[in-house]
């Protein structure tokens, strides 16, 4: 995967979970948490997009690797450039 | 004026059913058409004013508080969950709503109803669990029958109430049915929370976060995570002492995670 087709996955899945955020307007490099009111459920079903769209492996101890939408792309980059 | 004519006067105005487990089984029957946001947040908040209105005014609630220590099973958790595949992960929410479900066979004049003057216990526990909704307002569906269900199960069925929920695809039947409510303020919430019965049901459980605190053990203090575990209970149904029972109930499940 591209970064462009990666980043794309990751606004997916993220609209999935809180389908009014603008993307235009996130600051990329803030915590989505905060940024959009997300509680655990809403982070975990992040998390779980982002896995059915990339195919990425993500354990629980990297959930926070995954706090802004930057941090995001980078992580997912970076596992499927390792191979998974 | 009843309750009913309230909510239906509220579900009519905007156009779609009363969307809240909060509020009454008979009002729950009309299928929503695709109402717009705005007028499914106004039934929302006019069902929740309905049956808070109605808790206060009817519900002599006592309030109890616990604090519990969440060591044992959030250690748990963590090797669960590197076991598990991603979607099938558990968050801390689902071992506490188990937790409850399972409490309920210590003291069960917690999971009920209360009717034409008595309390109606329930042999099933149907979990009403508060979904908070993106922008305001909350519904409250059941996870029916919990007391049979594993961590697991009740983990996904969370997963999809709480995605439903908030996507407006909540059905009838899972509305207005609980036997008893919890109310969990997730990781970004209070430490406490003491919480209003939803009638007809006889208590509430409430959760603030999972946060480390000081905790004294054999002498000495420790830093461990630890809940605020509290209950709102009814007193026509339940006495403090019983309350007390139901929380300590509630901790020593917490204290064998594996078992739950």
């Amino acid at each position: 995967m591209t970064r462009e087709e990666i980043r794309s996955a990751v606004l997916e899945a993220l609209a999935a979970v809180a389908p009014e955020a603008d993307p235009a307007s996130l600051d990329a490099s803030a915590p989505l948490r905060e940024q959009l009111d997300l509680d655990s459920m809403d982070f975990l079903n992040f998390v779980i997009g982002i896995h059915e769209r990339t195919g990425a492996e993500i354990p629980e101890a990297d959930y926070a690797k995954l706090a802004s939408l930057e941090h995001a792309v980078a992580y997912v980059e970076a596992r499927c450039a390792g191979g998974g | 004026m009843t309750r009913e004519d309230v909510e239906r006067a509220a579900a009519a105005r905007a156009g779609t059913a009363v969307p809240a487990g909060i509020a009454a089984p008979a009002a729950t029957a009309v299928p929503a058409a695709a109402p717009a946001a705005g007028d499914r947040r106004l039934a929302i908040r006019r069902a929740i004013a309905a049956a808070m209105e109605r808790a206060n005014r009817e519900i002599p609630h006592y309030y109890l508080a616990t604090s519990i220590d969440m060591s044992q099973a959030l250690a748990w958790l963590e090797a669960e969950n590197a076991r598990r595949p991603l979607p099938e992960r558990l968050l801390v929410a689902a071992l506490l709503l188990r937790a409850v479900a399972l409490a309920v066979a210590d003291v069960p004049e917690m999971n009920g109803t209360w009717e034409g003057g008595a309390l109606r216990a329930s042999a099933e526990v149907h979990l009403g669990v508060a979904v908070s909704l993106r922008g305001g307002g909350l519904v409250a569906p059941a996870i029916r029958s919990a007391q049979a269900k594993d961590v697991g199960v009740i983990m996904r069925e969370l997963r999809d109430l709480v995605r439903r929920a908030r996507a407006s695809g909540l059905r009838s039947s899972e509305m207005g049915t609980a036997t008893l409510t919890v109310t969990n303020l997730g990781d970004a919430g209070a430490d406490a929370l003491f919480g209003v019965i939803h009638p007809p049901q006889v208590a509430l459980v409430g959760f603030g976060r999972v946060a480390e605190r000081p905790w004294a053990t054999r002498g000495r203090v420790e830093a461990r995570p630890v809940v605020g575990a509290s209950l709102s209970a009814d007193h026509r149904a339940s006495d403090g002492h019983r309350g007390a029972l139901f929380l300590a109930a509630i901790d020593r499940r917490l204290q064998r995670p594996e078992a739950l």
